[in-house]
C-alpha cells in the first residue's frame, strides 16, 4: 500500500534544468524591477522585509526536507536561520485595477531560492449603492484563514501558523479567478456586512498528497508557486509539486462571510479541487488528488485588545491509482486567544489535527493524530522593527513514522526568537 | 469617538445668523437674551459627547450658515477627523498625508463621488451641495470610515464631553435634531420641538439607548490585509 502512495510522488520529482531555473529567476527580478521603476504619481506601493531567527528545536527532519517532522525546523537546524525575506508590490493600473506581487525566500531547499507566493490582478470598482464587487485573477489564497491576516499571509499573533493554515500554505492556492460581492451594511447605517465569494481554479490537482503522506504540520513556510514540498528521492515525503494541472478539470469553491462592525468575522467555505482521482500526468506521472473540505471560522475582537479565533476544517483527499480506492479523511481545528497592550501582543493557541487512512486492509498509511500548543510574545516597536519570541510543542502519533522504523509517537518542540525589519510605504 | 469638526467658523457666524433671523421674527428686543440648551445622555444619565445638534427655527424661513472650507486628512490609513459637520455649499479638501494611495468614495444620496488620492498629488476639494449624512470609505483600505454631515440649519454644533450644547437664539419655536454615527435610534425618533419663550431659555434633554460599539482603537492597519 505504501508503494501505491509513494510511487506517484517519487515520479513527480523531475528537476527543471539550470537554464530554466535561471530564466525563471530573471523573469521575476525583471518584472519587479520594471514595476518599481515606473515611479510616477501612481507609484507602486511596496514593502521589503527580512525576518531572521535564532532557534533551538528537537524535532525530526522537517517536511520540506522530506521528513515527518511537524515543526518547520528540525533538531539539526538549531542556530541562526532565515525566517523569510519578502518583497511585495502593489501597482495601480488605472483607477480600478491593481497588480499585486508577493515574492519570498525561505532560505531552504525549494526548487528556486526566490519565488512568488501570490501574484494576481485585482479589479475593484468603487462600491455602488451599498454593494462592493471584487474580482481577482492570478494566484492567491482562498478566503479561509482568520489568523493569516497580515501582509504576506502572515499571522500577526504567532510565527508558526495553526495546523489548518500551515496546510493551506503548503498545498492550497487559488490559481484562477475569484469573485466576491459584499453588501456594505456598515456603510448604510447598519451594524453588519455580508459577503459571498466564489472561485474557479486549476493547477492545484496534486493538493492533498502532503497531508496524506506527511500529515499536518505547524510551520510558517508557504510553498512558492511552481515550488515543491519534500525533496527528490528523499522518503517518505518524496517531492510533491502542489501547483500542477493534470486532468484539465477546474476546481471550485464557494464561501460566505458575515461581519459585525469591525469586531466579529464569521466565515464558511466549501472547497473542491474536483480532481479526477484516476488521472495521471502522462509525462511526469504525477497523479491528481481529489481534495475537498468544508471550513468555518469565527474571529471576535474586543475594545480592550482581546482577540479570540476559532477555526475548523474537515475534508478528505482521494485517489484511484491502479483502480484501488484510497481515501484519507482529515480534520483540524484550533482556538487562539490573544491580548494586545500597546506595542505588546501575547498569544496562545491550541491545535488538534487528525488524518485517517482508508487505504484498504493491512495498513494505515498516512494516519496521524496530534495536538499542539503555541505561545508567542510579539513586540512591535514601530513600523520597521518587530521582535517575536515563540514556543511551540507538537505531540503527534503517526503510522508512517512506525512504518519507517521510528516510534510512532513524537513530542517535538521549537523555540524561536525572530527579528524582523521592514522597509517601504506599505510597511509604514 | 468622532473627533473635531468645522464648527468653529459656524459658531462665529451664529451672531450673523441670528441677525438674519431677527428680521424674520420681528422681535428684536428679546433676540440675544435667549439660550437654547441641549443635553444628550444615555438612559442611565451618562453624557454623550460629539453628538451633532442641528436647529431650525420652526415656521419661519431661515438661511443656512454660510459655507466653509474644511479639511479631512488621511493619516495612518484613517480619516482625520472622522466626522465633519458643515453647512451646505461647503467644500472639503482631502490632502492625503499618508505614504500610500487612497481612493475616497461615497455612495450616499446627498453626495456621490469618487476621488483617487495618489500620494504627492493635490486634488481639488469636494463640494457638498445637498444636506444629509455622507458616509465616506476608501476603495483600497476597506476599514477606513468617516462621515460628513451637511446641514442647512442656521444653528448647529456638537455636544461637549458633558453631553451639552447651547446657542444664543431669538425667542421662538425650534426644531432640534440629533445625530451620531453610533446611535441606534431611527432619525425620526431624535427630532424634537423646543420653545424658547418668556423665560428666555429653552432646555431639551434627550435620553438614548446605549450606543453601538466604538471602532477598535490601536489595532495595526496591516491586520486588515486578508
Amino acid at each position: 500500500m505504501g508503494q501505491l502512495l509513494r510511487q506517484p510522488m517519487r515520479s513527480s520529482s523531475i528537476p527543471p534544468s539550470r537554464g530554466i531555473l535561471l530564466r525563471r529567476r530573471l523573469a521575476v527580478v525583471v518584472a519587479l524591477a520594471v514595476l518599481v521603476g515606473t515611479t510616477d504619481s501612481r507609484a507602486a506601493d511596496w514593502e521589503l522585509d527580512v525576518d531572521a531567527r535564532v532557534l533551538t528545536a528537537n524535532g525530526a527532519k522537517p517536511f520540506i526536507d522530506g521528513g515527518l517532522g511537524t515543526t518547520r525546523f528540525g533538531s539539526d537546524q538549531s542556530g541562526l536561520r532565515l525566517g523569510r525575506a519578502r518583497f511585495a508590490i502593489s501597482q495601480n493600473l488605472g483607477e480600478v485595477w491593481t497588480l499585486h506581487l508577493d515574492a519570498s525566500s525561505w532560505g531552504d531547499r525549494d526548487k528556486t531560492p526566490v519565488g512568488l507566493t501570490e501574484g494576481y490582478l485585482q479589479f475593484r470598482p468603487y462600491p455602488v449603492s451599498g454593494y462592493r464587487l471584487r474580482v481577482k485573477a492570478g494566484a492567491f489564497y482562498p478566503p479561509v484563514s482568520l489568523e493569516n491576516r497580515s501582509p504576506g499571509w502572515e499571522s500577526p499573533y504567532t510565527l508558526s501558523y495553526s495546523a489548518i493554515n500551515s496546510w493551506l500554505g503548503e498545498e492550497i492556492r487559488t490559481i484562477g479567478l475569484e469573485t466576491q460581492l459584499d453588501w456594505l451594511g456598515t456603510r448604510t447605517g447598519h451594524g453588519f456586512d455580508l459577503g459571498v465569494t466564489g472561485g474557479v481554479f486549476g493547477w492545484n490537482d496534486p493538493a492533498g498528497v502532503a497531508v496524506a503522506s506527511g500529515g499536518f504540520t505547524l510551520t510558517d513556510r508557504q510553498t512558492l508557486l511552481g515550488g515543491r514540498v519534500g525533496q527528490p528521492g528523499v522518503a517518505p515525503l518524496f517531492a510533491a509539486v502542489p501547483f500542477r494541472e493534470i486532468d484539465g478539470r477546474a476546481g471550485a469553491y464557494a464561501g460566505l462571510e458575515a461581519r459585525y462592525l469591525d469586531r466579529v468575522v464569521l466565515r464558511f467555505l466549501r472547497y473542491d479541487n474536483n480532481a479526477d482521482p484516476a488521472a495521471r500526468d502522462p509525462v511526469t506521472h504525477v497523479i491528481a488528488w481529489n481534495t475537498r473540505f468544508n471550513s468555518a471560522g469565527l474571529r471576535v475582537e474586543g475594545h480592550n485588545g482581546w482577540t479570540a479565533i476559532v477555526q475548523w476544517l474537515d475534508g478528505n483527499t482521494y485517489i484511484e491509482p491502479h483502480r484501488a480506492a484510497l481515501n484519507w479523511p482529515f480534520k483540524a481545528s484550533f482556538a487562539l486567544l490573544s491580548k494586545r497592550v500597546g506595542h505588546h501582543l501575547l498569544s496562545v493557541r491550541y491545535d488538534r489535527f487528525q488524518v485517517d487512512s482508508e487505504t484498504g486492509a493491512g495498513g494505515s498509511d498516512g494516519a496521524q493524530r496530534g495536538h499542539a500548543w503555541t505561545a508567542a510574545y510579539v513586540y512591535q516597536s514601530g513600523p520597521r522593527w518587530r521582535y517575536t519570541l515563540e514556543w511551540l510543542r507538537v505531540v503527534s502519533d503517526s503510522y508512517n513514522r512506525e512504518d519507517l522504523g521510528a516510534a510512532s509517537l513524537a513530542a517535538e518542540s521549537q523555540l524561536q526568537l525572530a527579528i524582523r525589519f521592514a522597509l517601504g510605504p506599505l510597511a509604514q | 469617538m468622532p473627533r473635531g469638526g468645522a464648527t468653529a467658523g459656524a459658531r462665529a457666524w451664529f451672531g450673523r445668523a441670528a441677525l438674519a433671523l431677527l428680521a424674520g421674527f420681528g422681535a428684536g428686543s428679546a433676540a440675544f437674551a435667549a439660550t437654547l440648551s441641549i443635553s444628550v445622555q444615555l438612559s442611565n444619565g451618562h453624557p454623550i459627547g460629539g453628538a451633532v445638534v442641528t436647529v431650525h427655527p420652526y415656521g419661519v424661513p431661515a438661511h443656512p450658515a454660510p459655507p466653509v472650507t474644511a479639511i479631512m486628512d488621511q493619516v495612518d490609513r484613517a480619516f482625520e477627523p472622522d466626522l465633519l459637520v458643515i453647512p451646505v455649499d461647503s467644500t472639503v479638501a482631502f490632502p492625503n498625508r499618508d505614504s500610500v494611495s487612497h481612493q475616497i468614495y461615497s455612495f450616499s444620496p446627498p453626495k456621490r463621488f469618487q476621488l483617487p488620492l495618489y500620494r504627492g498629488k493635490p486634488y481639488p476639494p469636494v463640494h457638498f451641495e445637498q444636506p444629509g449624512v455622507v458616509t465616506l470609505g476608501c476603495n483600497i483600505h476597506d476599514e477606513m470610515l468617516a462621515y460628513v454631515l451637511v446641514t442647512d440649519a442656521p444653528y448647529f454644533g456638537r455636544t461637549d464631553a458633558t453631553g451639552a450644547w447651547s446657542a444664543d437664539v431669538p425667542r421662538g419655536v425650534y426644531h432640534v435634531s440629533i445625530w451620531h454615527p453610533r446611535i441606534r435610534e431611527e432619525a425620526k425618533d431624535l427630532e424634537r420641538e423646543v420653545t424658547v419663550g418668556e423665560s428666555d431659555r429653552g432646555n431639551l434633554t434627550l435620553r438614548l439607548k446605549p450606543l453601538k460599539p466604538a471602532p477598535l482603537e490601536g489595532r495595526p492597519h496591516s491586520w486588515d490585509s486578508y
